[in-house]
């Protein structure tokens, strides 16, 4: 594998006496298309939450691209090039879908209180994103919904806007959240085609949270496994799979 | 019909007190509108900015002249009688610094105020500031320097120095509209802006705002110290329009009666507060106009006003749920951009099926 973009260190979250995660160490290389399963409870949202900058960490480390970020803000995590998705789409309803993809870029001139009353400030950089951002959904055949609002969307299309809205900044590691929950079977391996498209033709990496591994196991480099707040087991999607610890975890005895 | 009736003398009453609260209403409609905070308080900004202007000028006026009695006291407020409109200058500037000092005290006390209760969540930061406003009145009340109950009066009006009363409020009534137009410039400019696109996200889903690398609680406070900013500018024009305060005029019914001009006009629209600020002035001001001419005693207008708001606000809600004048969506250069590269997709498409 290439070297790690993003790598968590001996992470522990408690929340009282619940040990959510306890001692947990995995690396997500460059360009991989990695997956993090585990039964309900298991911690793998609440891994998300600590990488994210939800949660701040009882013990251990979150390095991205040489620097360590955790206890940092979600909104400085954003920053660094970390894009969180979450298992509902969580689009801004009364923005359209152009909209949503225009709020994504940081530090717009016009998105401060001072400057945006005065138009020629920030004209230019408005449209300059806004042909950006309908040549980004045009190119994933999204072009049509441009002026839709979101709630004339389909759950899929939807979770494609989550993903492509990322693609207007620099973001480089995408983590996403049962981006296959609630989509039909085809569905969802068409939003697992479109998230290997996005790692081959952009260079994005994805960390990717799912239960339906019928789904998953097709698509994925390298699966983590969690169980109880710690690793159970990692490996290849087919290693894991015959792993007969991972199989009386998701079975029970 | 009623012959007392002074049509234009009710226009500049009118527009007076639609000038003031469509302020209000608007900086209203920029907090709970557009970025979801539930502000329950305005009146503690409005009436930081009347009392500002109150104790300023008041104050600044006896010092100028030396006098050594207190505002609130008799010889107070007849040396503030006396005094009052002797000089254009410093009635002028007094009024000038209150609208500065205004909005910036009003401003700052409203980013203080709530920059601690936003990471809690919209009902925390309501009923903090709900209980800001009734603390401050209550306060007032007691606080002898600033006239206790009875407030402060004698406030010099900043065309006292003009002799006709009449054109004193003919001026004084462009000033507050051009105070509006203004406000309404600002919050127009800033709703169609990407800073507005910003505030809207906030309002829908705070979480995903933050994930998307907005600095939400900044975001807020920054809206609440416009927001403030704005009603304390209303206090000071309000101030100097009666030209005496009291802790009364600031109960919390002020704060529900500028929420139910955001909700007539329309939620997310800065027109719409203006047009729910209309209506809502005008029921008061005509009431107030009509009522001695009518002879009635059973009914006060205050009740009959109560009254027609509240079925007002049923009607609109049963049949235009968005209010009056409902959200329109952002208007930004970026349509324009889409707009083209659309025309351009179009005649390529066009010319493609021909060849």
């Amino acid at each position: 594998m290439t070297k790690p973009i993003l790598e968590v260190k001996d992470l522990a979250k408690y929340f009282g006496g619940v040990k959510a995660l306890d001692g947990v160490t995995l690396e997500v290389p460059e360009r991989g298309v990695i997956g993090l399963i585990g039964p309900n409870g298991s911690g793998k949202t609440t891994l998300f939450n600590v990488v994210t900058g939800f949660y701040v960490p009882t013990r251990g480390e979150v390095w991205y691209a040489g620097e360590r970020i955790d206890g940092l803000n979600p909104n400085e995590v954003f920053l660094k090039g970390l894009v969180r998705t979450f298992q509902i789409p969580r689009l801004f309803p009364s923005l359209t879908v152009l909209e949503n993809v225009l709020l994504t870029p940081p530090r717009q001139v016009g998105e401060r209180v001072l400057t945006a009353p005065f138009r020629s400030k920030w004209e230019e950089q408005e449209k300059e994103l806004a042909r950006k951002a309908v040549a980004l959904l045009r190119k994933f055949g999204l072009g049509e919904y441009v002026r839709a609002r979101v709630s004339e969307l389909s759950a899929a299309h939807m979770k494609m806007i989550e993903t492509i809205r990322g693609l207007i900044t620099d973001a480089r590691v995408y983590l996403l959240d049962e981006p296959a929950a609630g989509v039909a079977y085809t569905t969802a391996r068409e939003l697992f085609t479109f998230i290997r498209r996005l790692r081959d033709e952009e260079g994005l990496t994805f960390f990717i949270i799912e239960h339906r591994l019928e789904v998953l196991m097709d698509f994925v480099d390298y699966v983590y496994v969690l169980h109880n707040g710690r690793l159970l087991s990692e490996g290849k999607p087919d290693e894991v799979m015959s792993d007969p610890k991972v199989i009386e975890a998701y079975i029970g005895r | 019909m009623l012959p007392s009736f002074d049509a234009f003398g009710f226009l500049v009453s009118w527009g007076t007190f639609l000038g003031i609260y469509a302020i209000l209403a608007v900086s209203l409609n920029l907090e709970v509108g557009l970025t979801g905070m539930a502000n329950f308080g305005k009146v503690a900004f409005y009436g930081i900015g009347a009392y500002l202007a109150a104790s300023l000028s008041v104050y600044a006026v006896l010092a100028v002249y030396h006098v050594a009695a207190a505002p609130y006291t008799t010889e107070g407020i007849i040396a503030l009688g006396k005094y009052g409109g002797a000089s254009p200058a410093l009635d002028l500037g007094i009024f000038a610094a209150s609208l500065v000092l205004g909005f910036i005290i009003a401003g700052c006390v409203g980013y203080l105020l709530t920059y601690p209760t936003l990471r809690v969540g919209p009902a925390f930061l309501g009923i903090t500031l709900l209980a800001f406003g009734e603390l401050l009145r209550i306060f007032l009340l007691n606080y002898q320097p600033l006239g206790a109950s009875k407030g402060l009066s004698g406030i010099p009006h900043p065309f006292l120095w003009i002799p006709d009363p009449v054109l004193r409020e003919r001026l004084y009534v462009l000033v507050v509209l051009g105070f509006l137009a203004v406000t309404l410039w600002f919050a127009e400019r800033i709703t169609n802006s990407p800073f507005g696109r910003v505030l809207k996200a906030v309002r829908d889903d705070e979480v995903a705002a933050l994930c998307m690398g907005k600095h939400v609680p900044r975001v807020k406070a920054t809206v609440l110290f416009i927001g403030s900013g704005m009603a304390g500018v209303a206090g000071v024009l309000l101030a100097f329009y009666m030209s005496s305060v009291n802790p009364n005029m600031f109960v919390p019914a002020v704060t529900f009666n500028i929420w139910a001009m955001v909700i007539l006009g329309g939620m997310g629209n800065n027109k719409g507060a203006v047009v729910g600020a209309a209506i809502i002035t005008f029921v008061d001001r005509i009431l107030t106009f009509i009522t001695p001419n009518l002879g009635i005693t059973i009914i006060t207008p205050d009740y009959v006003r109560w009254m027609i708001v509240g079925i007002l606000i049923v009607l609109v809600l049963m049949f235009m749920p968005g209010g009056l004048v409902p959200e329109k969506p952002i208007k930004t250069p970026a349509w324009e951009a889409v707009e083209s590269l659309e025309k351009e997709s179009k005649e390529g498409g066009s010319g493609g099926d021909e060849a």
